[in-house]
């Protein structure tokens, strides 16, 4: 239809034809369930027994009618197992303090140094309101809290979306602040001090630090014909304050053996020198996401992409492609490969050099590496006749850095009320 | 007036529900809990102007409006205002449709039969029939009318939506606070809101399975109209033409929705809505997301 006016011409010769000069506004919606849950059990297992985490969510979301929504998630995770401590495998035993400064642990020769008092349990719930503002107008705001025993989330979001072009555009632009709090299990450790004997506090800190987040999004929707939809989202993200992870350490290492230099304890302690790690005190972040979803009949591929840069000197590039094929009327097959690849911060390091001047900022944290990682996965999904949706996911994770690798099962069920 | 014209009245749990058959549909009057008298007295009104309209705008009776300008073909003939209002109208949605739309089209129909089964007619047959077909051929100098000899016009897409539109607004004079919900064979309206504030409940036809509800549409005030292929079309050549033809060529539409209903202020708009989507064929859900109304496909 060419007239842009198309509505008003039919609205006036509606009203010639019929005589009544105000026609009462149209008030109909689809009768659905108010409620619509999607529930969530996911597993995540790391390989040689590292990380486990077992995470169930319940996303509950009630539909006011004229596009009015509520939405709540509530998630519970728990976690298990060891982290790389950042310290380096040596052909001798290792022992370490334990972040408590109560007890110490000791790893086997040539085996990565794991902290395996690593245990948490996280609860988290968001809850967001949208609705339009105006026609073409879509607003949003949210709020979302978590804890975890030492550490406290709040934060905040809006966003505002236009619709132009016949509503085959979208662009949006969204804000979030976020605030955490850390407090430590056995207090804060001074960046770059030494990991001291047991019962020794002179090189940590009592008392809780904090980290405030402030993310900036745009957003560009196009629908390009009928069967192809483009994404591409911006977003800077700037974080402040508290950024080290305060679990995490370096090995200091002899320049002519590379083996970690030997120590001492009195009592119980480290018999080798490990530093805390630091980091700087801000970090700004960009990133570029695209997308594409294309529908061959009823096939459909997506592709996605991501870059991300930060003044840390961190690059990372996303790419991901997924088919939903179907299976008879009700159930679909959904393969998707992910490959990750990311460049080493500038502060990153495997070890710090005995003798050599001490740098400013060091982290042997895995996560700020130079690796690359690969998911395979495959999704099962099965409507019921009552316009239920239960699903099944596995995907096998390969990160090469630190020889990781992962299994996710998730089971999911979407059900209304 | 026969049995097959009766209107019937019987009481459901909060509500009257008046039952009666017209421009060859099942027609139902729901009202709100009101006296009895009332309630006949509305019906009354109800079934009286969808028979009057069915009277005089179909073009299967030799007494009606129709008739008798298609049997004036050739000759100017002059109309009285209600016909020369619809006439107006459709003239507008030609141009709004840019001629796909077209109540010269119906000669078509003589080409075209909408079974299920794959019958294709010859190109020269639609040609010779096209010569028929074209409101620009049409003199309209309101209130005269001058077909060209062989056209013939019928109010099909328009007609029983502008019966409901009329049948409320009569149904509105008796009782203006009664809300009354007016069903012409899945073309409904409603003027105004029920007492309890709680909307009528309007069930969506399935396309697959006919006689079950593919959703419930909640309309409060306001209009719904569906229109749909459901058991009208062609399948030929791995494409499904629909029973709805492309006055410009002649060609049923093709892979155009099942089902197109639309929520509009008025079941004239909202039926008008769903033709000239179901015109656009595979372009429907464009169309409709643009103009902006709810609507619902299948």
């Amino acid at each position: 239809m060419k007239d842009e006016n198309f509505n008003a011409a039919l609205a006036a010769a509606t009203c010639a034809l019929l005589g009544s000069a105000v026609a009462t506004p149209v008030r109909a919606r689809e009768e659905k369930s108010p409620w619509s849950l999607d529930s969530t059990l996911l597993y995540y297992g790391e390989s040689d027994d590292r990380v486990r985490d077992i995470s169930g969510a319940v996303a509950a979301t009630r539909d006011f009618g004229d596009e009015r929504k509520l939405s709540a998630t509530l998630t519970a995770d728990t976690l298990t197992g060891a982290s790389a401590s950042g310290a380096i495998a040596l052909g001798r035993p290792q022992t370490f303090t334990s972040p408590s400064g109560r007890a110490v642990y000791t790893t086997n020769p040539g085996d990565l140094p794991l902290d395996d008092t690593f245990l948490d349990t996280r609860f988290a719930l968001n809850a967001s309101w949208t609705q339009p503002l105006a026609r073409l107008y879509t607003f949003s705001a949210g709020l979302g809290f978590s804890t975890e025993y030492d550490y406290l989330h709040l934060g905040a979001n809006l966003s505002l979306a236009r619709d132009f072009n016949k509503r085959n555009t979208t662009v949006s632009a969204g804000v979030a602040y976020s605030q955490d709090d850390i407090d430590p299990v056995g207090g804060r450790p001074l960046p770059l001090s030494q990991m001291l004997d047991v019962g020794n506090g002179a090189s940590k800190r009592a008392g809780s630090e904090s980290k405030d987040v402030l993310d900036l999004l745009l957003g560009f929707t196009q629908v390009l014909n009928r069967t192809t939809v483009l994404r591409v989202n911006y977003s800077y993200s700037d974080s402040s304050g508290y950024l080290n992870d305060p679990y995490k350490i370096l090995s200091v290492v002899d320049p002519l053996t590379g083996d970690t230099l030997t120590r001492v304890p009195i009592g119980e302690g480290p018999n080798g020198v490990y530093l805390f790690e630091s980091r700087p005190d801000s970090r700004a972040k960009q990133s570029l996401y695209a997308e594409m979803k294309h529908a061959f009949g009823k096939p459909v591929l997506h592709l996605a992409y991501r870059y991300m840069t930060d003044d840390w000197g961190i690059d990372s590039n996303t790419g991901e492609v997924r088919l939903r094929w179907p299976l008879g009327a009700a159930s679909y097959i959904e393969p998707q490969l992910r490959y990750y690849t990311q460049s080493a911060a500038d502060f990153y390091r495997a070890s710090l050099v005995d003798g050599a001047a001490l740098p400013r900022y060091a982290s042997a944290d895995f996560r700020l590496g130079d690796f690359d990682a690969t998911t395979v996965g495959v999704k099962f999904g099965h409507g019921t006749a009552s316009g239920n949706e239960w699903s099944i996911r596995a995907e096998y994770y390969q990160q090469d850095l630190s020889d990781l690798s992962a299994v996710i099962v998730q089971f999911g069920y979407r059900f209304g009320l | 007036v026969n049995a097959s014209c009766a209107a019937t009245l019987t009481r459901d749990l909060d509500h009257w529900v008046g039952r009666f058959m017209a421009m060859a549909s099942p027609c139902d009057v729901l009202m709100d809990d009101a006296p009895a008298d009332v309630a006949q007295q509305v019906l009354d009104a109800v079934a009286a102007e969808a028979w009057r309209i069915e009277r005089k705008f179909s073009c299967y009776r030799t007494d009606s409006v129709v008739h008798r300008i298609n049997q004036a073909a050739g000759c100017g003939i002059e109309v009285d205002e209600e016909t020369a209002n619809l006439l107006d109208f459709a003239a507008t949605l030609t141009r709004l449709s840019d001629g796909a739309f077209d109540i010269t089209s119906g000669v078509l129909r003589k080409a075209w039969t909408f079974d299920g089964g794959d019958y294709v007619p010859s190109q020269e047959q639609i040609e010779s029939l096209l010569a028929s077909v074209g409101w620009h051929k049409v003199g309209w100098q309101r209130p005269v009318l001058r077909l060209q000899a062989g056209m013939q016009i019928d109010f099909g897409g328009i007609g029983k939506e502008y019966a409901v539109d009329a049948a409320a607004a009569c149904a509105e004079k008796i009782a203006p606070a009664l809300s009354c919900l007016i069903n012409f064979g899945g073309d409904v309206a409603v003027r105004s809101a029920r007492r309890d504030g709680k909307p009528w409940r309007v069930g969506i036809e399935s396309c697959g399975r006919i006689g079950t509800a593919e959703r419930v549409v909640q309309l409060a005030r306001g209009a719904l109209a569906t229109s749909g292929d459901s058991r009208r079309f062609v399948f030929r050549g791995g494409h499904r033409y629909s029973h709805i033809l492309d006055a410009r060529t002649g060609w049923p539409v093709r892979n155009a929705p099942h089902s197109i209903t639309v929520a509009a202020d008025t079941c004239t708009q909202a039926g008008t809505l769903t033709t000239l989507a179901m015109l656009q064929g595979s372009h429907a859900e464009g169309m409709l997301r643009a103009s902006g109304v709810r609507y619902w496909l299948q």
